[in-house]
């Protein structure tokens, strides 16, 4: 009898065991969650079949399957219904339909879900697909960065429709972060911060420890952060930097400049303006930006070291941006008289240039801060080799479990990845005692965008059919002479040539060769003026001479040409009068007097077509105008969409534009 | 006496079962505290830019703001030489107009819809989407009358 009612005990035991998975299931929130969709497409659905479609839908597990994405399985549909449903608009979420964007709807089978959100694309709780949990592996992006999922395929600085993660992206180039830690993609970063040799000749004690306080109050364009340093380290690490020898060279250079007689500042005045210096740097907050501000440069450059400097940077800073100009022992005296008159702290104390007569103790102390804070990631340290990447690896930052992270003393912040991120960019030290990193002093919306970017930093790079490499073309720079004046006068500092070069121009040289007409390039270089009088970036006179201006013109010519564009548009007939009469015709009737000047109307926006005829070649107005996208993907003007015979009819109009006489132009453009 | 017991394992199965089940998720979204966002007396700045709305700001950054401004008063840089003059995008008048108004306007250009040839088309640079963000983003700009 025991037996049996033992038997009978287990039997219900084993049946109720047997019942908890089914009704566990039955009791899964998506299963409510599906019969409300149904409802709710009931009830919108335009007609009585449709709405019956969505009644008949069976309950059931939805599932994106990835075979080529590292086999994911992506079950965000099963709650995520309304997704690709254009009835959900505006619907309560989960079923609200995905947004408008480049991939979607179009990719939802190719991407899922997971490959932009982040997630657990294989739970079917809220909890555990959201990643909510701390100790969760790749948690959900956050809206608010939601670009971070665009950045896992592309690896570009740029990216079209993700502008907080362009903008993030270049933040860290700009900031040096890549100097410090390994990121895969710019293994071959290297600052451009300006070897500390000359130091000592430059400027005093003052100086360094008010910039090392915080460069950003000296120079709001430095890229150098703040180390937030002790007293005393500022101190030690000034008497390291005075104890470093400077190359004789240089020495003898800046004594000898230091020897010069006064120079005429009315005369740098006019240099300083015409060498189109803002271009780059910035004088009290206008100018470009890419370089140091000038306002107080005499306050923080000895005499003697600015005119070394400017006769030759090059020689200071082998990675400098900055041209070597063609000025002669006169001008340069000139122009530092300017700098000293105008370009001068009228506030500083007197003591900044103070030299330091180093302790070989304190300069000791100060080597191994320099070495134990990474100043040599960004300013090279001599007698030290390449050193590996000072800070950690940002490789796989994105996916960090929040559970691993140490938030330290920091028990205010959420316990989520991007929070401690916005938190380690904007307190870095303020997680425990001793840390390293130091303060870049972002403000709100950069510190999200670099978030952003970091959250972009997988652990696994994704599959290599996934990985978005725009069609870039790698045009090799010539060597020998030409190369040497492109390096002389840092062309691509500003101009991009192919995918290198910097972004301050808005020329890229990659087809200039098929684009302007070689007489007038050499022209230009040997006196160059404005083309688009509204930017403050503009092209400095070097006044490099005719030889000189004619090898790089003879170069363009030759290497840099657009096979796609015509040499002749016309093929052998040359357009008939009647045809640039109807040119003229489509030039009023499409408005582009509303960017282009044309004698004394029109906007400002686009370069001004006075003298089109003797700067651009025919070929390329005419591909031009069947589509300026095609030439440069991110210009502002339109595409008319031109049939043949009206892009050559408006070629032909623009090819009887010669302007008045080179003369008068040149000057007053000036 | 069996009777007796096999009611308690009814008993017991259904209270097992109502415990192993989760929770209905409308209740759980009953009784979830209020975010602070939630409890935080609306303030002053302006409500956050949705996705489509963003990319639609930085295409009409990049393509609009020269002549339109960047409140769309029509007061860019560019606009200054420019007769006509660029609309006023934020005036609630203008706004009255319907999407799809301003999409055909701004694919069309101006002369494709009888104003001044000087507002080109971008039917042509800017994709669908892109033009539906653009739209969207100019309902953000709305002045109050």
């Amino acid at each position: 009898m025991p037996l049996r009612r033992m038997f009978a005990a287990t039997s219900v035991l084993f049946l109720i065991v047997l019942a908890i998975s089914p009704t566990k299931n039955y009791f899964r929130p998506y299963r409510a969650l599906q019969h409300r969709y149904f409802r709710l497409g009931a009830a919108r659905a335009r007609s009585l079949k449709a709405a019956a479609e969505y009644t008949a839908r069976p309950v059931a597990i939805q599932q994106i399957w990835l075979r080529e994405f590292e086999d994911r399985v992506d079950r965000c549909p099963t709650c995520h219904l309304g997704a690709a449903d254009e009835l959900m608009q505006d619907a309560p979420e989960p079923f609200r339909v995905h947004p408008r964007t480049a991939h979607t709807p179009a990719d939802f089978d190719r991407l899922g879900c997971t490959s932009c959100h982040g997630g657990q694309g294989l739970a079917t709780s809220q909890v555990e697909a959201h990643g909510s949990a701390p100790d969760s592996g790749s948690p959900m992006i956050p809206p608010q960065s939601i670009e971070a999922g665009c950045g896992r395929c592309h690896s570009t600085e740029t990216v079209t429709d993700a502008p907080i993660l362009s903008r993030g992206r270049s933040l860290m180039a700009r900031s040096g972060c890549y100097a410090c830690h390994a990121v895969r993609g710019h293994e071959s970063f290297r600052s451009e911060a300006p070897p500390l040799t000359t130091i000592a000749l430059k400027t005093g004690g003052g100086w360094i420890k008010r910039w090392l306080t915080d460069p950003k109050a000296v120079d709001p364009n430095a890229t150098m952060p703040n180390f937030q340093l002790a007293e005393r380290d500022m101190e030690e690490i000034t008497h390291y930097l005075f104890s470093v020898p400077a190359p004789p060279s240089l020495a003898a250079a800046i004594a000898t400049a230091a020897q010069d007689p006064a120079g005429d500042a009315a005369n740098g005045k006019k240099l300083f303006s015409e060498s189109r210096c803002i271009s780059c740097h910035t004088v009290e907050g206008k100018g470009n930006g890419s370089a140091p501000e000038l306002s107080k440069i005499a306050s923080a450059a000895t005499r003697g070291w600015l005119l070394a400097f400017l006769r030759d940077p090059q020689a200071f800073n082998p990675k400098t941006r900055m041209p070597r100009y063609h000025f002669t022992e006169v001008e340069s005296r000139d122009l530092v008289a300017y700098l000293e008159d105008e370009f001068r702290d009228f506030d500083a104390p007197k003591d900044l240039f103070e030299p330091i007569r180093v302790n070989q103790t304190l300069a000791e102390n100060g080597r191994r801060l320099f070495r134990q804070y990474g100043c040599f990631s960004c300013h090279s340290e001599p007698g030290l080799v390449e050193a590996e990447r000072f800070g950690p690896d940002l490789d796989g930052v994105g996916d960090k479990r929040a559970a691993s992270l140490d938030f330290g003393r920091r028990t205010d912040l959420p316990r989520t990845l991007p929070a401690w991120l916005a938190a380690k960019l904007a307190a870095p030290r303020s997680f425990a005692p001793g840390l390293k990193m130091p303060s870049y002093g972002f403000g709100v919306e950069d510190t999200a965008a670099v978030v952003t970017a970091l959250l972009a930093l997988g652990a696994q790079p994704v599959p290599e059919r996934y990985r978005f490499a725009p069609a870039g073309s790698t045009v090799s720079i010539p060597g020998g002479p030409v190369g040497a004046l492109i390096d002389r006068y840092r062309c691509l500092s500003c101009h991009r040539i192919g995918d290198r070069g910097g972004d301050i121009s808005t020329a890229p040289l990659t087809a200039e060769g098929s684009k302007v007409r070689r007489e007038w390039l050499v022209d230009y270089l040997v006196l160059s003026y404005t083309i688009r009088p509204i930017l403050e970036e503009r092209m400095p006179v070097f006044r490099m001479s005719r030889d000189e201006a004619t090898l790089l013109a003879d170069a363009l010519e030759n290497f840099y040409l657009d096979a796609t564009i015509p040499e002749d548009p016309f093929a052998g007939r040359p357009p008939a009068d009647a045809d640039s009469v109807e040119g003229q015709r489509l030039y009023v009737t499409l408005g582009c007097r509303a960017c282009h000047i044309l004698g004394t109307a029109g906007g400002y926006y686009g370069p001004p077509l006075t003298e089109a005829a003797k700067r651009l070649k025919p070929g390329w107005v005419f591909t031009w105008l069947k589509g300026p996208q095609r030439l440069r993907a991110d210009v502002r003007c339109p595409n008319y969409a031109l049939t043949d015979t009206d892009a050559l009819r408006l070629t032909a109009y623009l090819e009887t534009l010669r302007g008045v006489s080179r003369e008068p132009a040149a000057k007053g453009a000036r | 006496m069996r009777a007796a017991l096999k009611g308690a394992w009814i008993v017991a199965f259904l209270f097992l079962g109502a415990c192993g089940g989760a929770r209905h998720p409308d209740a759980s979204k009953a009784d979830k505290p209020k975010s602070p966002e939630e409890t935080k007396a609306p303030v002053a700045s302006p409500a956050p830019l949705s996705y489509e709305e963003r990319l639609g700001q930085a295409t009409f950054r990049h393509y609009c703001q020269t002549c339109h401004g960047e409140t769309g008063a029509g007061d860019g840089f560019n606009a200054f030489n420019l007769d006509p003059h660029p609309r006023d995008l934020s005036d609630p008048v203008f706004q009255k107009k319907t999407d799809a108004d301003l999409r055909d306007a701004i694919v069309r250009g101006g002369a494709g819809v009888g104003l001044s040839p000087l507002m080109p088309p971008w039917g042509r640079t800017l994709s669908g989407r892109q033009i539906d963000d653009v739209v969207s983003y100019l309902r953000t700009l709305r002045k109050s009358p």
